[in-house]
């Protein structure tokens, strides 16, 4: 691939990243949800798959637009979302710092 | 040379940017599709030199999806590619017993989808 060709594809990847955002900080947003209410503990089933789904999507597409670390972090927080229970409330402060990260990384794209 | 690539995903960004990747990068005719049932109508339609199939869909998901295209004559001999963002062995070998051309990962370097696709399918 040609330096020239590489640039038109970085800057439409960057229209893109523009575009899906909103989806992306929707599904960073479930997770915050989520992981503030496992902390206080009510945390239903429902909204475990939900921010297993929300995390397992984040773990597909961040790396795909060059944020690697996103998508470790998404997918740690996909496995403990996707257990057969809730995760214990005791988890919620690493949920939620976790969460932090990867909203951090997903504001802070260039 | 051209190829004919047909993208199923429910996540329209993993679609676009897939899309982008191989059209920009490589230059080939992509078709896109949001479910397994809209991808079995495209192949059907469009006759692609082959399909890129993710796994986790809502309703009739890749393997589902899979086994259809393998049971309909028109779309038999399509190569298909399971496009997943699992990551345990377990599931990896589950996909690739099912007999599909090759099981590619979330995330892809939109730089080198299409490198990886032509080596799996044997393509120049």
């Amino acid at each position: 691939m040609q330096p020239l060709e590489q640039n038109a594809l970085n800057q439409a990847l960057d229209v893109l990243w523009a575009r899906f955002l909103p989806l992306i900080e929707e599904r960073v947003h479930l997770l915050e949800s989520a992981a503030a209410a496992c902390a206080a503990n009510r945390l239903s089933s429902e909204d475990r798959q939900a921010a297993s789904a929300a995390a397992h999507k984040l773990a597909g597409v961040l790396g795909t637009f060059g944020l690697t670390e996103g998508t470790v972090l998404a997918r740690e927080l996909e496995m403990l979302y996707s257990g057969q229970s809730a995760p214990d409330p005791a988890l919620g402060a690493r949920l939620a710092a976790i969460t932090a990260q990867l909203r951090s990384i997903v504001q802070n794209r260039k | 040379m051209s190829h004919r690539i047909l993208i199923i995903d429910d996540e329209e960004d993993i679609r676009e940017v897939a899309g982008l990747s191989l059209e920009t990068v490589a230059g080939w005719e992509v078709f896109l599709a949001s479910s397994g049932a809209e991808g079995i109508a495209r192949a059907i339609e469009q006759q692609p030199d082959a399909i890129l199939l993710d796994v986790m869909m809502p309703g009739m998901d890749g393997p589902a999806t899979f086994r259809e295209l393998r049971g309909n004559p028109a779309t038999a001999r399509i190569p298909v590619m399971l496009l997943t963002a699992k990551v345990q062995s377990t599931d990896q070998r589950r996909f690739a017993d099912l007999g599909v051309a090759a099981v590619l990962f979330k995330p892809f370097d939109p730089l080198t989808l299409s490198t990886q696709i032509a080596a799996v399918l044997g393509w120049d």
